[in-house]
């Protein structure tokens, strides 16, 4: 059962190639992975629903790491995660401790981080007795994170914490620290982006970021990689202007197939590498549109916004 | 000896943030917990973001407050429109929202007893983040320890593909955006069908011949947990999984039961009101009904100490999930502790899975599952279901075309309420006093209890601790 990080390598060549990262990039990641120590990585949940964490446990590939146990197992080193680590308490404090006076981490951030009430809407643990909130331990991680990495729309642009009179004056992680990140966007993250986002920061491989942070490899370009298009509906197999034979245009639910503009859709604001990377192998699984369900651009820093997710949405 | 107080922080492997505080004093030559106090340390204010908004938006809003039960969310909020909207939906929506739903039960079971659980029982694989790991003795010999680590990491795939399952309907989970008012926006086709079929019967096979097996194995290796963690030993149940579009017979049966009486009681919604004494949120809402209740959060308040208000039926404690439905139900009999929690929650998942066989026969192919409702100007409505770890409510309020209240009861928050305005412990609180405790700097046995609840704070929740401690105890210190 238990997998190497050869094994890994041995794979990652296909995955990579699928991704369109180049050759020079899994050259660096292999000189990582052989080194005796890899960057620890901390993952915290902040202003949440652990839905990214939930999702990124979904991760599937026909090439390794093929699954989350891969992930977890071989590529990377996951020392600290509220959902899965067996430590509870101090004990599971302290390894957060640890890694700060060493440094140079990956910090993985899933949430925004609420403001309100001195930041006490949110206490992540506690160390020696005193309660540490989100905000607390965001400023004071980021600070000698090697790397900030954001799950998830709510830790990328606040998300639907922040939404409406933003009850607890929610923030985003590049809000709150001014730092460099990479927005990883979406509600729930897909699973592929995160495992894409962590081989390339491990291997050092230059991540090229879009105007609000994310990587143009995932919501910039289409699944084969070419630069155009970005737009969910330039690429929509329901738009008769990308496919001449799509049927009409859907006046009401539950007419299957059909192009969802009337209904609220999306797709016309939105840029991601979503089509068929849902629940199953990229390009071969399954997407919002795919259940005749209106794309909610839940990627997007205008996720969720005041309007009505089931009007037409005028960009 | 002194009372020990201990604060546990975080409490890892739940979904959320959760803080427990316990006392640890010797009674009648025993180390055990003497008091305890169940802090939930997120608040989020949904019920505030959801105001002024199209009441349509309630299904894809509210599943954003749990990812690991969304569907429930979404479910319960498609059934406050429909109530609201006074429409019925058709026969192939009350089986795509059962089959999704359930598939999301499934995921969420074997998640729990594997990946959340399991850890308080066995050695995890020698890497984080399963080290550093807990004390957890010495009682599994080496083959079991080692098949139940291999069934872990099957269970990492297993629960994805529960997932993969309830997205061939869903679309993608977390967070599908299937439940809509009115019904459910797939349509099923045969090859869709037979890719449902596939996964269900991997799924079927995997809960009887492995997560049962196992958790039977657990539950004799560790039997004095049936004597441990009962609580108040009341049982309530909202009803979930509708067997017929109009009826009112569901899978799981709603209706409650109370220690030490014979029978179910019936289930009136209106006897639940929301205390907040002890919760961050101001006095003026304190012991009201859902439907009127509103959520005004104020930090700090004195004598507070969780986000999560205090829900009591009738000013009763009682306790949801599994253990409370299969009771309910008739299909558990054993009793109320930690592992009639893990055995009820292990057998319900097969019963599920067995009813699912069903809905998926009766799916027609190719029919539309939606109902168009009329959107009233002014209407309230209720959605009473379950989420995998119990009780769930919705309430709305519809003024001019918008919501102008929502409330939501979650299933944590009865189990790991705080105290209420009479000083009653929550269900979880009571279930931790007693506890024996071996080690008072490594309590696994607080966090077994706690596991068996399955908490989930995304729901709500903070807090400052009272009690009489004399001496504070850090847990866990790793070695230098």
């Amino acid at each position: 059962m238990k997998l190497t990080r050869r094994s890994f390598l041995r794979y990652s060549g296909l995955v990579f190639a699928g991704m369109n990262v180049s050759s020079s990039v899994l050259a660096a990641l292999e000189r990582q992975l052989a080194k005796a120590t890899k960057p620890p990585v901390l993952w915290l949940n902040g202003s949440s629903c652990t839905g990214c964490s939930v999702s990124f446990l979904n991760r599937i590939a026909d090439s390794a790491p093929e699954t989350a146990a891969d992930v977890l197992v071989s590529t990377i080193d996951l020392i600290y995660h509220p959902t899965l680590m067996a430590a509870a308490g101090d004990a599971a404090a302290s390894v957060l401790l640890r890694a700060y006076h060493e440094g140079g981490y990956i910090l993985v951030l899933e949430g925004g981080v609420p403001t309100a009430f001195n930041g006490n809407a949110c206490v992540v643990y506690s160390i020696n007795g005193e309660e540490v909130t989100y905000m607390q331990a965001v400023t004071e991680l980021a600070a000698k994170a090697a790397v900030i990495v954001c799950v998830g729309t709510c830790a990328s642009f606040g998300g639907i914490p922040a939404a409406g009179p933003n009850p607890t004056e929610v923030v985003s992680i590049h809000e709150l620290t001014g730092r460099p990140v990479v927005n990883l966007s979406g509600c729930p993250v897909n699973p592929d982006w995160v495992v894409w986002g962590l081989a390339n920061l491990i291997a050092g491989a230059p991540v090229e970021l879009d105007g609000d942070f994310r990587p143009m490899a995932l919501y910039n370009r289409d699944l084969a990689g070419a630069s155009v298009p970005a737009l969910i509906h330039d690429k929509c197999p329901r738009n008769s202007s990308v496919n001449p034979s799509a049927p009409p245009e859907a006046t009401d639910f539950g007419q299957d197939g059909r192009c969802l503009i009337n209904l609220g859709c999306r797709g016309p604001a939105t840029k991601a590498r979503c089509e068929g990377c849902w629940n199953g192998k990229a390009g071969q699984a399954n997407w919002c549109i795919g259940v005749n369900a209106p794309c909610h651009g839940c990627v997007e820093p205008t996720f969720p916004g005041p309007e009505s997710f089931y009007q037409t949405y005028t960009v | 000896m002194p009372v020990i107080s201990a604060a546990i922080d975080p409490i890892t492997r739940i979904e959320g943030h959760l803080k427990i505080n316990v006392n640890i004093d010797t009674v009648n030559g025993v180390q055990q917990v003497v008091d305890a106090w169940s802090q939930g340390t997120l608040f989020r204010g949904f019920e505030k973001i959801l105001e002024g908004r199209d009441p349509r938006d309630a299904p894809i809003i509210t599943s954003r407050i749990c990812g690991v039960c969304p569907t429930a969310h979404g479910k319960a909020a498609a059934l406050a429109l429909d109530n609201a909207f006074g429409v019925t939906i058709s026969e192939p929506a009350r089986l795509l929202r059962n089959l999704v739903h359930a598939a999301c039960f499934v995921e969420s079971d074997i998640l729990h007893f594997y990946l959340l659980s399991l850890p308080d029982y066995i050695r995890g694989p020698e890497m984080a983040p399963w080290l550093p790991g807990l004390d957890v003795g010495t009682r599994l010999d080496r083959r079991t320890e080692e098949g139940l680590r291999g069934h872990y990491l099957q269970a990492v795939a297993l629960r994805r593909k529960a997932h993969e399952m309830g997205a061939i309907y869903g679309g993608k989970l977390p967070h599908t955006p299937g439940f809509i008012a009115g019904g459910f926006t797939a349509v099923s086709s045969a090859e869709n069908k037979t890719a449902f079929q596939a996964l269900l019967d991997e799924l079927t096979a995997f809960v009887r011949d492995v997560y049962i097996p196992d958790a039977q194995v657990l539950a004799s290796l560790y039997d004095e947990y049936f004597s441990i963690g009962k609580g108040y030993g009341n049982l309530i149940s909202f009803g979930v999984f509708r067997q017929s579009v109009g009826g009112a017979s569901t899978l799981f049966a709603k209706g409650r039961f109370v220690d030490g009486m014979a029978g179910v009681q019936p289930l009136d919604v209106a006897q639940i009101s929301e205390y907040v004494t002890h919760s961050w949120y101001a006095d003026s809402a304190n012991n009201q009904h859902p439907s009127v209740a509103d959520t005004v959060a104020q930090h700090p308040k004195h004598d507070a100490y969780s986000w999560l208000k205090a829900p009591r039926y009738s000013g009763a404690n009682y306790e949801c999930g599994p253990l409370s439905r299969m009771t309910i139900n008739g299909d558990y009999t054993n009793g109320v502790s930690v592992m009639d929690r893990h055995l009820a929650r292990a057998h319900e998942c097969l019963k599920i899975l067995t009813a699912m066989q069903g809905w998926l026969a009766a799916l027609p192919v190719g029919v539309s599952a939606f109902t168009p409702p009329t959107l009233p100007r002014n209407a309230v409505g209720v959605g009473l279901t379950e989420a995998p770890r119990g009780a769930l409510g919705h309430w709305l309020h519809i003024e001019d075309n918008v919501i102008q209240r929502y409330q939501v009861i979650t299933p944590t928050c009865w189990n790991c309420s705080p105290r209420d305005e009479a000083g009653q412990r929550g269900p979880l609180e009571q279930a931790l006093v007693g506890t024996p405790v071996a080690r008072a700097d490594q309590p696994v046995e607080v966090l077994r209890v706690v596991h068996s609840f399955d908490p989930c704070l995304d729901c709500a929740t903070h807090v400052m601790c009272a009690g009489a401690a004399t001496q504070r105890l850090e847990l866990w210190q790793p070695p230098r």
